[in-house]
């Protein structure tokens, strides 16, 4: 989320950048344009150089050569006023400009023009120097004042105006932001939700409603696959039942049939061996697939552990547990009386589980323990034995190594049973964690914690 | 205990799997039951439910022309004849189902003979136990459970109420362990929660009156940690 917020503001000041660097453009283009135009108006001919110059040449009696050639290669007129407006000389003036001149007079052309000719006067110390341009050369603004005031105001209000501008522009941005990230902000959660492998419904209207939509195809795509993989295992487990039945029947009642030779009865007593371990991976399967994908239905109750402890070890033995094993459950008195929200049947399952694991990888027998205890945060729950256990190497790989129901590895060597993944998923169902502890010959343990 | 007077009760098996039917009604007959019947369909089973009158139903939950659930509703519509599931589908998903329709137990498969058996008995002797013996023979001494009376040598002790229901809910569970929250729930219903003491002496009083020594149990067993146990006499 944060990197979506940084990656619109990077747009947003690039487009800024943009902005300025498109007023740059402008200016140059600009200069360019008018720079011919500017240096003659500003430049070495300008009026104000030219007048400068005649008005330097310029006496009551008449003009320097030299400037009247200047004056008449550039196509303007000039006359000379002396103190009583009277015109003492003249260059190239035209037919209707006067030849006497009243104070009302110059007042008013001194401003702009004369005959519709814009012309520059200059004082000189012997009178007044009238250049006229042609007329079309040049627009004079014969009435430009601005107040003091306004003029010392100006700075304060350009600087002012300017901060309230960058501020207003930071405002918009801001918000902007604020909405397109309030805009996309679920677009992206559920994006990530659906990164986890979750289902996601997104409901929104407006521009991004299209997007919304593609999110929620790809999501019901997706629980649709999950959904046909799970049912298929279920499927397949389901099918396997009814023919495992009869071979575990059958092979049961040849063990058991006296009639049958020896050596055959033996060899039913593998098969049922073996169909007893097809039984119990098709049985975790199943939930396996169901809890990967979430499509067992959980049904948390408040539950006393101890006394689902109780039954489920009384279940365990009534089943028939052979004497080189011992189970030995242990409830510490703070948590005897302790519930938590639970799937007592998931919860047993997972019980029963690490008992069988205890069981099946200690032939020659093992003490196995099972102790409740409480702390002020979680109830802690340790089935243990005292078998073989397991190597660090082994136990770092049980622990670390994807199963493969999860993984795409091919190692076969690296595929073990479901019993842990199964207690981990239920584990995982009722936000508690599994942890698994083991010392080569010392025995192994699995810590159960369920958080109050 | 003995089943043996369970035997004549008529079971009725309707599944569509022929080979299952002979495996299960082979196990029913090798065990002593003299009395099968069985239906392949929802239709064959309402028929012949309403004309045998069976004591017991096992019941496929797929069957070729229906829910095995929707016929367990039927059948509740007539009779409360005792209903055992058996289903290939997971325990966990159909367990609930089941038993909320009024069925009174589910087995999932696969399953092995042994443990077919143990079902059936426990529902059966749960539904018809006034028609059993009632004398049980532990050890030391005879309870007659029709009396409330436990007979030993040439003497007759009375048994109090809780004193015959803890007994009878140990008898039901012969041989096996039941927890003291169970036996707590049989004996002070549904919150059963601080009679640990009261059960103790209750079974200390047990004890005296069913046991030679009193202080070294052979018949009711405690289970440390996790409940009791009462041995019949083999």
């Amino acid at each position: 989320m944060r990197s979506f917020g940084k990656y619109i503001s990077k747009h947003l000041v690039s487009f800024a950048v943009f902005i300025l660097l498109l007023l740059l453009i402008n200016v140059i283009a600009f200069g360019c344009t008018f720079h011919s135009i500017i240096k003659k108006d500003y430049g070495g001919v300008s009026p104000n150089n030219m007048l400068e110059e005649i008005a330097a040449a310029s006496t009551l009696d008449g003009l320097s050569d030299e400037a009247r050639n200047k004056l008449e290669s550039n196509h303007i007129w000039g006359i000379f006023l002396n103190a009583s407006g009277e015109t003492m000389w003249s260059v190239n003036s035209p037919q209707n400009i006067p030849a006497h001149f009243t104070v009302q007079d110059v007042a008013i052309f001194s401003r702009g023009y004369l005959e519709d000719y814009p012309v520059f006067v200059s004082n000189t110390h012997s009178g007044l120097l009238v250049l006229g341009y042609p007329k079309d050369s040049y627009s004079k603004l014969t009435s430009n004042y601005f107040s003091i005031q306004a003029i010392r105001t100006l700075p304060l209000y350009f600087l002012g105006m300017l901060t309230i501008d960058l501020l207003l522009l930071f405002f918009f941005y801001h918000l902007s932001k604020q909405k397109i990230i309030k805009n996309t902000e679920p677009i992206i959660s559920s994006i990530k939700t659906l990164s986890n492998g979750n289902p996601v419904s997104l409901s929104i209207s407006g521009e991004l409603s299209e997007v919304a939509d593609t999110v929620n195809k790809a999501s019901k795509i997706l629980s649709r696959q999950n959904e046909a993989r799970a049912n298929w295992i279920s499927g397949v487990s389901h099918d396997i039942r009814t023919p495992l039945s009869m071979i575990m029947g059958y092979a049961e009642y040849i063990a058991n049939d006296e009639t049958v030779v020896n050596s055959v009865r033996e060899q039913a007593n593998i098969v049922r061996k073996q169909s007893i371990k097809i039984k119990e991976l098709v049985q975790d399967l199943n939930l396996v697939s169901q809890l990967e994908y979430e499509m067992q239905p959980l049904h948390k109750k408040p539950v006393k552990l101890s006394k689902l402890l109780r039954s489920c070890v009384a279940e365990l033995l009534n089943t028939g547990v052979s004497d080189f094993y011992s189970i030995n459950l242990e409830i510490a008195p703070a948590a005897k009386n302790t519930s938590i929200e639970c799937d007592s049947r998931l919860i047993s399952r997972a019980i029963s589980n690490l008992v069988q694991n205890s069981i099946k990888h200690n032939p020659q027998g093992c003490k196995i323990k099972i102790s409740l205890d409480c702390s002020d945060t979680a109830l802690i729950l340790i089935i243990s034995d005292n078998g073989i256990g397991l190597s660090s190497e082994k136990l770092q790989e049980l622990d670390e190594k994807p199963h493969y129901m999860n993984s795409t590895n091919e190692r076969l060597d690296l595929r073990h049973g479901l019993g842990l993944l199964l207690v981990k998923q239920i584990m995982k169902a009722h936000d508690g964690t599994m942890k698994i502890n083991s010392i080569a010959n010392h025995g192994f343990t699995t810590t159960l914690t369920f958080q109050k | 205990m003995d089943n043996s007077f369970l035997h004549i009760k008529k079971i009725m098996l309707i599944d569509d799997e022929p080979d299952l039917l002979k495996l299960v009604s082979k196990i029913l007959t090798d065990e002593g039951f003299k009395n099968i019947i069985i239906a392949t369909s929802v239709k064959e089973g309402i028929y012949v439910i309403k004309n045998e009158k069976p004591d017991l139903i096992i019941l496929d939950v797929m069957l070729p022309d229906g829910d095995g659930f929707l016929l367990m509703e039927e059948i509740r519509s007539f009779t409360e004849v005792p209903v055992i599931f058996l289903t290939a589908k997971d325990e966990t998903a159909d367990k609930l189902a089941g038993l909320g329709l009024g069925a009174d137990d589910y087995i999932a498969k696969p399953f092995m003979p042994k443990e077919l058996l143990l079902r059936i008995y426990a529902v059966l002797r749960r539904c018809y136990k006034e028609e059993g013996t009632l004398l049980l023979k532990l050890g030391n001494c005879t309870i007659d459970f029709s009396r409330a009376e436990v007979i030993r040598d040439d003497e007759v002790i009375p048994l109090t109420a809780k004193e015959y229901t803890l007994l009878e809910t140990l008898s039901r569970n012969e041989g096996k362990i039941v927890t003291v929250d169970a036996i707590c729930e049989a004996l002070w219903g549904d919150n059963p929660f601080g009679y640990e003491n009261s059960l103790n002496a209750h079974v200390r009083r047990i004890r005296e009156k069913i046991e030679a020594e009193p202080s070294k149990p052979v018949s009711l067993i405690t289970i440390k940690g996790l409940g009791y146990k009462l041995n019949t006499r083999e």
